[in-house]
This record gives structure tokens, sequence and C-alpha cells, in this order.
């Protein structure tokens, strides 16, 4: 599903050159839910940017589903992005003056979808989520583990095949975070292909693979069970 | 998704209703500012008599002072001597021929409640009428002996047969014109060429005329002209015959020649009658006179003067400022929403369609400011028509022209203004705002 090889990333100012990701290489087969840890300023997010083709890298390959995306101009990787990939972020970012059915409405219409399909999949994705009933609402009117469902709901609306969470559950209260970790496990049973970042160990055993980033290099791609029996060792 | 970007153009200027009035102030104030000046300039530039630029022709003849030239663009004078009028109009050789001038009567009303008023007035052939394709809703003009002889005939315009008999058909009616008794002979329907191409060198406009009587008159009502009247000499003789007979020019004189060949036999008459005239003393500078189309006539007259140019590009200026104004206004607000539009990508939107959908927002801008723009222009032309104190009656009004040139400018004003503030958004890196809204 992802495949990226020898990645390298660096952001220039006058005087500085910071490398952010460094021969960065990594496989995510599809179906697979991967956690990614790692301390501050390691690489984690700069990796999701990458991945997500909100970033374009300084170097190296990367292939989405089999195609190579390093050069593909800002239309293609757009259409690329609201095709396979859904973003889930730790701040939800729904846009504050839609209401909800209009915020899920936003990658649809982008797609180009016609306005009975668009109602059809947020309507059935609201009922996933369970606030088919609050649709008309304005995000500030819910709470925050309810924005992050809707933030998801968003997400799956155009079936993408491959959903990127960056601390998906950071703003939320332990609860929240447990019905979130949830609906993401349940969301990659039906086949989708998760990346998680995220800082909450517990989170991050949960995934079928934790990967560690330091300094902008992959340091332990191992399985959870492999690390636990490591650990255990 | 143009529908799409509408709405979400509308949602936003509502969510922000300060910073969106501002822009919609700073357009429509530019755009009225500019209309208002651009309104008159078209109005002055237009030829009413454009549909006849081709066959109708003021005429000049240079009778002026062989020391000193006409004071006119040409330096012919604009107008002729009554005598040299009534020699033209001797000729066949025009299809038509007007000789005119302006006037006024004191009109009365017998057994009527209405006071006595004065009414302008233009003194004329009866050419007049078909010439300038005024049209009639009653009668027709006078007979052409009347042209030659006192006949006490009138044309009405429509407002004052709507005045005096309440817009019923008064042909065969009597009214009094300076204590003289005048027989109705044809009500003309509402008519105002803007600007009043026959006669530019009497505020070129203000309103046409209210009555217009037979050419035939002067002599026996010794009729002066109210309009401009010129000399360079104090010849002619005593009285008022010898104001007829001098070289005083305050006589307007149109001819309609409808062809080229019509043309050149015109102008070997107007060089006959001259040489002619040469030979009796009169014409002592050089052979010159001039058939000037309605177009060229206007050009000749500066009805469009150097100042209205300049203050047409004074008033685009202006607006170039609120643009300006428009351009910092767009691109706080853009800026504050620069978080959306990294959602936006994130969400699958290209560069280019964060870009349409801001330029569709500065758009929607221009719209509701050209339309606030207009009303702002009408205030401006109807303040103009105020000072003018009826100068510019009949440039008062935007006709539709306008009103869609001035919507047109507003969105152009408005996509100029919108279009770096676009750009600029569409250019800010989406994982800066995903991350720390």
């Amino acid at each position: 599903m992802l495949n990226m090889h020898n990645i390298r990333k660096s952001f220039r100012t006058d005087t500085i050159e910071t490398h952010a990701l460094r021969d960065f290489s990594l496989e995510v087969k599809e179906g697979e839910f991967v956690s990614v840890t790692g301390p501050s300023g390691s690489g984690k997010t700069t990796f999701l940017n990458i991945a997500g083709l909100l970033e374009t890298p300084t170097g190296g390959q990367y292939l989405l589903d089999g195609e190579d995306v390093s050069n593909l101009n800002d239309r293609q990787r757009s259409h690329l992005r609201n095709e396979k990939i859904g973003f889930i972020f730790q701040g939800f970012n729904l846009i504050p003056d839609l209401s909800l059915f209009d915020n899920i409405d936003v990658p649809l219409r982008y797609r180009g979808f016609s306005a009975k399909e668009r109602r059809k999949r947020i309507e059935k994705v609201l009922e996933q989520v369970g606030l088919s009933a609050r649709a008309k609402h304005l995000p500030a009117q819910l709470s925050g583990g309810q924005q992050q469902r809707i933030a998801i709901a968003r997400a799956l609306a155009g079936e993408p095949r491959f959903l990127l969470a960056d601390e998906p559950t950071g703003n939320l209260d332990s609860l929240m975070a447990r019905q979130v970790m949830e609906l993401l496990e349940f969301i990659n049973e039906w086949g989708t292909t998760i990346v998680m970042v995220t800082h909450d160990p517990e989170l991050a055993r949960r995934a079928h693979r934790n990967i560690q980033i330091v300094d902008g290099q992959v340091c332990d791609l191992r399985t959870v069970t492999e690390q636990a029996e490591a650990a255990t060792a | 998704m143009i529908g799409y970007y509408i709405s979400l153009a509308l949602r936003s200027l509502r969510s922000t209703p300060i910073l969106s009035g501002l822009m919609i102030a700073a357009i429509a104030v530019g755009v009225g500012a500019s209309m208002t000046v651009l309104t008159l300039n078209y109005t002055i530039s237009q030829n009413a008599l454009e549909h006849k630029d081709d066959v109708l022709f003021a005429v000049q003849l240079d009778s002026w002072d062989i020391n000193e030239a006409a004071d006119a663009t040409n330096e012919i004078p604009w107008q002729l001597t009554y005598r040299d009028a009534q020699a033209l109009l001797r000729s066949d050789i025009p299809t038509r021929q007007v000789a005119m001038h302006r006037f006024g009567f004191t009109v009365e009303l017998e057994n009527s409640s209405i006071r006595p008023y004065t009414a302008s007035t233009r003194v004329t052939t009866r050419d007049f009428f078909s010439l300038f394709d005024v049209p009639f809703i009653y009668g027709g003009t006078w007979e052409n002996e009347a042209d030659f002889s006192p006949t006490q005939d009138v044309v009405l315009s429509k407002s004052t047969n709507d005045k005096l008999f309440s817009g019923e058909n008064s042909v065969g009616k009597n009214i009094t014109l300076n204590g003289e008794p005048y027989t109705v002979v044809g009500v003309i329907d509402h008519w105002e060429p803007a600007p009043k191409v026959y006669d530019l060198n009497n505020s070129p406009f203000a309103s046409s005329e209210n009555l217009f009587i037979p050419f035939g008159q002067h002599r026996k009502l010794e009729i002066y002209s109210w309009g401009n009247t010129n000399g360079w000499t104090t010849g002619g003789g005593e009285g008022y015959e010898g104001f007829l007979q001098s070289e005083s020019v305050w006589v307007q004189y149109w001819v309609e020649l409808s062809n080229n060949e019509q043309k050149a036999q015109y102008e070997n008459f107007l060089t006959a009658y001259i040489n002619g005239e040469k030979a009796q003393g009169r014409f002592e500078r050089p052979l010159k006179f001039a058939l000037s189309k309605p177009s060229e006539w206007l050009v000749l007259n500066e009805v469009l003067s150097d100042d209205n140019r300049v203050l047409g590009w004074v008033s685009l200026a202006f607006l170039l400022v609120c643009v300006i104004n428009a351009v910092a206004l767009l691109l706080a607000k853009f800026l504050r929403k620069a978080p959306e539009a990294g959602v936006r990508r994130a969400l699958g939107a290209s560069r280019s369609a964060i870009f349409i959908q801001h330029l569709i927002e500065s758009a929607a801008i221009g719209i509701i400011g050209g339309v606030v723009g207009i009303l702002i222009a009408m205030m401006g032309i109807g303040g103009i028509r105020y000072l003018a104190m009826g100068q510019i009656d009949t440039l008062a009004t935007m006709d539709w022209v306008m009103m869609v040139a001035s919507i047109g400018l507003a969105l152009i004003a408005s996509l100029l203004a919108g279009f770096y503030p676009a750009w600029r958004i569409s250019r800010t890196n989406p994982s800066i705002y995903l991350k720390t809204q």
C-alpha cells in the first residue's frame, strides 16, 4: 500500500538546514494498522505529511498503491489525496461555520459526486459514527469526542483505502480516546489501512505494528508482538 | 463546483459582516465615484444623431474679421448671420435645411388658472422636425410659407401640452405668446437628445425647448436671439433691420445632404455664394466654410472637454486606491481563513481549487459593491444635477449600459483586488495549519 525508499526531507533557512527525514524507508501493507511513535521533533509529522501527499520529499522514492507519486503535480496529488487518503487530526480540524453535514460534504465535493450520492454517503457515515441526529449542528455544539467522530466520518465518507491519523486521541479524555480507538480498529477490520502517529504507548500497542522514528529515521520495524516478546525476554 | 464556491462565498461574507462590509464599501465608493464621472462622460460623448451622421451637416461660413480669426476650434464662426441664413435658405440643393436660434416667450392661456410663465422657444424653419427626427403626438409642422412670412403657428412640446391642455389634442387651439394669439399646429412627443447636438453653443445639456415657432416672424416681432450673438463690426445700419443686415452671427444652420453628389453640389453652391459676397466686399478672409457631421460637430465644440477626460482618469485613480485598500482587507480576511484552506487542501482541494474559491468570494464582493456603487453613482449624478441648476438635466440618468458597466467595473476591480490574496492563500503550506489549528 505504502512504500517509501530512502526518503529525505530537509528544511532550509538562510543559515540552517534541518534534516527532518534521512534515508527513511518503510513499507506498509494493505490492511495493516501501523502505529508510529517517537520523541517530539523526530520526524513523525513530516513522515505523515509526506505520506499524505501534503509535502513533497527532498529525495527518495514514494510509491502509494504501487504508483510513484514523487513527481506528480499538485492537481494529481490532490486528486490522489482526495480519492485514496483520509486524514484524522489531533485538533479535529472541522470547519467551524459549516454544519456537520457540510463538513463531511467537503471531500465529496472535490471528488465530484452527485448531490444524491453525497447525501447517501454522508448519511451512511453519520450513522456509522452514531451522530445522525446531529447532522445540522455546528462543530462547536459537540463534545471533543463527538467532533473527532465527525472528523473520522469525514475521512471515511470518500471510502479511502488509506487512513492517516495524527495523534487522533491527543485532545480527548481516556473514555473518549478508547471509543475513538475502537472505532479506528473497527474501520481497520473493514480493510482500511491505517497509519497512526501517537505518543501513547498503550494505543501504539493496539496496532499490528509499531514503528519508532528517531532523528528522522526508522529504528524499529518489528511487530508489536515481537517487540513485546523481546521486552519480556 | 462554481455553485458550491458561490455558496461558500456568501457564507463567508455573512460570517465576517464588518470586514465584508468594509470591502464592499471600498469597492462601492470607488465604483460609485468612477461611474459618476464616467456616466457623465459617456452621456456627453453620445451622439443623439448617430443614425443620421452621414447625411446631416452643421454649416459654418467664415464671414469674420479679416484681421482676426473667429474664436472657434476651426476658426470659423459657430453660427451664421441672418442675411447669410436667408440666402442659404433659398438653395434647393439640400434635401432638408434648418435655420434656427434660441428664444423665449411669455405664455398665457385664456380662461385658465395657469399663471403666465416664460417658456424656452426655438425659432426655426419647418424642416427642423423631419431633419432631426422629432416625433409628433398630434398634428405636425407649419406650412412652408410660415418660414418666410409672419404666421402665428406654434408647435408645443409634450410637457407644455400636458401643462396647458392636460395632454389632450390641442391642435387648432390658441395660446397667447407675448400677448399675441398663436394657433397650435402640432405637439411633439418627449424628445431630449443629449447632448443637444443641434444647439451646442447654448447649454448643450439643457432640456429641449417647450415651444417651436416659425422662422418668418423676425421683422414683425423684432426677435433677438436668446442664445449667443457674436459680432466683430458695428456695421449694418440702424434699428432692427440694421441688426438683421449686420455681421452679427446668431443663426444656427443645418442641412441634410443625402449623398456625396448632393454634398459636392452644395459645397460648390457655398463656394459660389461666398465668392459672390466677396465681390460685394464681404467675406474678406480667405474662402473657408465647413460642413460638419454631428459626430464631428461634437468634437469641434469640445463637448467632452480635456477637463472631463482628466476627471475620468482621476476617478479611475481613485478606484485604484479603493482597490488597493480592498487588497489589504481581503488579504487579512483570507489569511485568517488559512487553516480552513489547509483542511480543504488535506481533503483533496488543489491549489487552483482554493484559488478559484477565493477569487469567487472576491467577485461576490465586487458584484455587491457594484450594485451599491450604482446607487452611489446615481446620488452623485443627482448631486451634480442639483449643483448645475438645470444646465445638465438630460445627463441625469444611468442607462442600462452604464449599469452593466458599473457591475463589470466592480467585478474587474474586485478580481484585481482578490487575485493576490487568493494566490497567497492557495500557496500556503497546509501542514502548518493542520498541526497548529
